[in-house]
């Protein structure tokens, strides 16, 4: 996209934060996965010595990969303004989307802070007493998977809103979808009790079913917000259907 | 409401119930100005000197900040210290836990003026949104680490190193929201082509500026020496500085809009 055609397309607030959610999910992704190996996450049945191991084993991915997450986790805020801007694209209440955007904000502070400062804390000191490095890893972690009520009610929202909008914004199924999002935040909740098995944090349904699930609707949201940006027409109607051939379009040649 | 006879002016001879209609009047006057959307937003205004002031006090009450407490202090000096200044932490921590969020209303008056922009959506105000509750709910948290260090200055040191530690990375590190809400604003201000935009051009500038030198902070998890460590040059001096100025030169460039905007209001109702 040029200079000028992004200063003249009036989508360009819209795409620009589309772009911001795409570049930080992708380096959640990378540096969760690739740098710091939170995911999928270290063992609950770690002793203290088995914790302040796994500390100096990652010692080097930690540090950068938090410290990135430092400096670009404020853009977690780009898709939360999207999805709060699409609720309010439907016919439903802004008491909606203001919810969601007030639930989602204050999902960040424990959804991602305490994570990164809790392993930063961890890493800084190798040689801490292994009970506290013990004590700063289970934080971490728990903090991470066990931040649950935000993403609960503020998926379930999202779900009530396509469901009773009739601007189709998005597709009904994609309500639905919501609900599994929602549900993993309920299936996620044993992670506060179980050390071993298939409910902890790095089990089979609170880690694995649940971050497949997560992707998934990640994913396809982020698609979905696209398509709502293409057929954006600034009404207050229902939104103009996707023809197949636009739906892949660049943003610009769509563009009114 | 039921007239009162009229009883003089001297404050003297006002009794209870004049001066409760003394301030109605005051308010069904505002009343009529209901309308006017600026309305009240000089009163949120006008509290930021106050709580300026509460911030500096703490700030330099705190001794911690005053000489920046080194990561690489043992666990027997942080509980030294925390044990030598108890007090000077408690008050200094009160006072910051009670006025850090203090600044969420300046952001609202910055998010209400960036209805007056040139935008086709509201996305940007959105994302200032937010992010504008997260920054001092981190800086809230670090005040309850620290607090909870000097609560009980005579536990085992390492304890206290450890608290010590989580307060020092919260407050140094969690400059996520402030770095992204720099460039939320800088990018706002850069897209508000009118002819009298909100805010002057060069404020886009600014906060992209006061954006970057906040990032290297960002990076003090990394080493404990250096300009990188907490209480080194770009993590500790750089950062902060930017963050007083930024209060300071936004309340300025908000309290311009806010009068213009409270003169066009006025004149509008008359």
């Amino acid at each position: 996209m040029t200079r000028r055609s992004l200063r003249d397309n009036p989508k360009r607030e819209l795409w620009l934060a589309w772009g911001a959610t795409v570049f930080f999910y992708n380096l959640y992704a990378v540096v969760f996965f690739l740098f710091t190996h939170i995911q999928p996450p270290g063992q609950p049945w770690y002793s203290p010595d088995q914790a302040s191991t796994w500390f100096t084993e990652h010692h080097h991915g930690l540090g950068i990969g938090l410290a990135l997450i430092f400096v670009f986790g404020g853009l977690s805020a780009t898709s939360i303004a999207l999805i709060t801007y699409s609720i309010r694209r439907m016919s439903v209440s802004r008491a909606f989307s203001y919810s969601y955007l007030i639930i989602y904000s204050v999902s960040a502070v424990p959804g991602f802070l305490f994570i990164c400062v809790a392993l930063t804390a961890g890493i800084m000191r190798p040689e801490r007493s292994p009970q506290l490095q013990h004590w700063l890893y289970q934080l971490g972690f728990l903090s991470f998977s066990g931040t649950m009520g935000v993403f609960l009610i503020g998926s379930l929202i999202w779900m009530c809103a396509i469901l009773l909008d009739g601007n189709r914004v998005f597709p009904k199924w994609f309500g639905y979808l919501n609900l599994c999002n929602a549900l993993t935040e309920v299936v996620v909740s044993p992670s506060w009790i179980f050390k071993t098995g298939v409910f902890p944090w790095n089990g089979l349904i609170a880690w694995w079913i649940d971050v497949v699930i997560f992707g998934i609707y990640t994913g396809v949201f982020i698609t979905l917000l696209r398509s709502m940006i293409i057929r954006e027409d600034f009404g207050t109607g229902p939104l103009p259907a996707v023809p197949a051939w636009r739906f892949w379009q660049s943003p610009v040649e769509t563009a009114p | 409401m039921r007239a009162r006879p009229h009883r003089g002016h001297s404050l003297g001879h006002i009794g209870t119930l004049d001066l409760v209609e003394t301030l109605l009047t005051v308010v069904r006057k505002d009343a009529s100005l209901r309308r006017v959307p600026s309305s009240g937003e000089r009163i949120i205004f006008w509290t930021l000197p106050a709580v300026a002031v509460i911030w500096l006090a703490a700030f330099f009450l705190f001794p911690g900040f005053v000489r920046p407490m080194s990561p690489r202090a043992s666990a027997t000096e942080v509980a030294t210290f925390y044990r030598e200044h108890t007090a000077r932490i408690r008050y200094s921590m009160i006072l910051l836990n009670w006025f850090c969020v203090a600044l969420i209303p300046l952001l609202m008056l910055v998010v209400e003026r960036m209805r007056g922009m040139a935008h086709r959506t509201p996305i940007l105000r959105f994302c200032v949104i937010g992010v504008a509750g997260a920054a001092p709910i981190a800086f809230l948290t670090t005040t309850v680490f620290w607090l909870l260090a000097a609560f009980q200055p005579e536990r085992a040191p390492e304890l206290t190193q450890l608290l010590n530690d989580l307060g020092w990375v919260t407050f140094t590190c969690g400059v996520p929201f402030l770095v992204a809400q720099s460039g939320f604003l800088a990018l706002a201000i850069h897209f508000d082509r009118q002819e009298q935009p909100v805010f002057p051009r060069w404020v886009a500038h600014f906060n992209l500026v006061i954006g970057l030198a906040l990032i290297p902070a960002a990076f003090a998890g990394l080493t404990k020496t250096g300009v990188f460590a907490w209480d080194g040059l770009v993590s500790f001096w750089v950062k902060n500085v930017a963050i007083a100025i930024w209060i300071i030169v936004m309340s300025i460039v908000v309290g311009h809009a806010v009068e213009s905007d409270h003169a066009a209001g006025a004149e509008a109702v008359a």
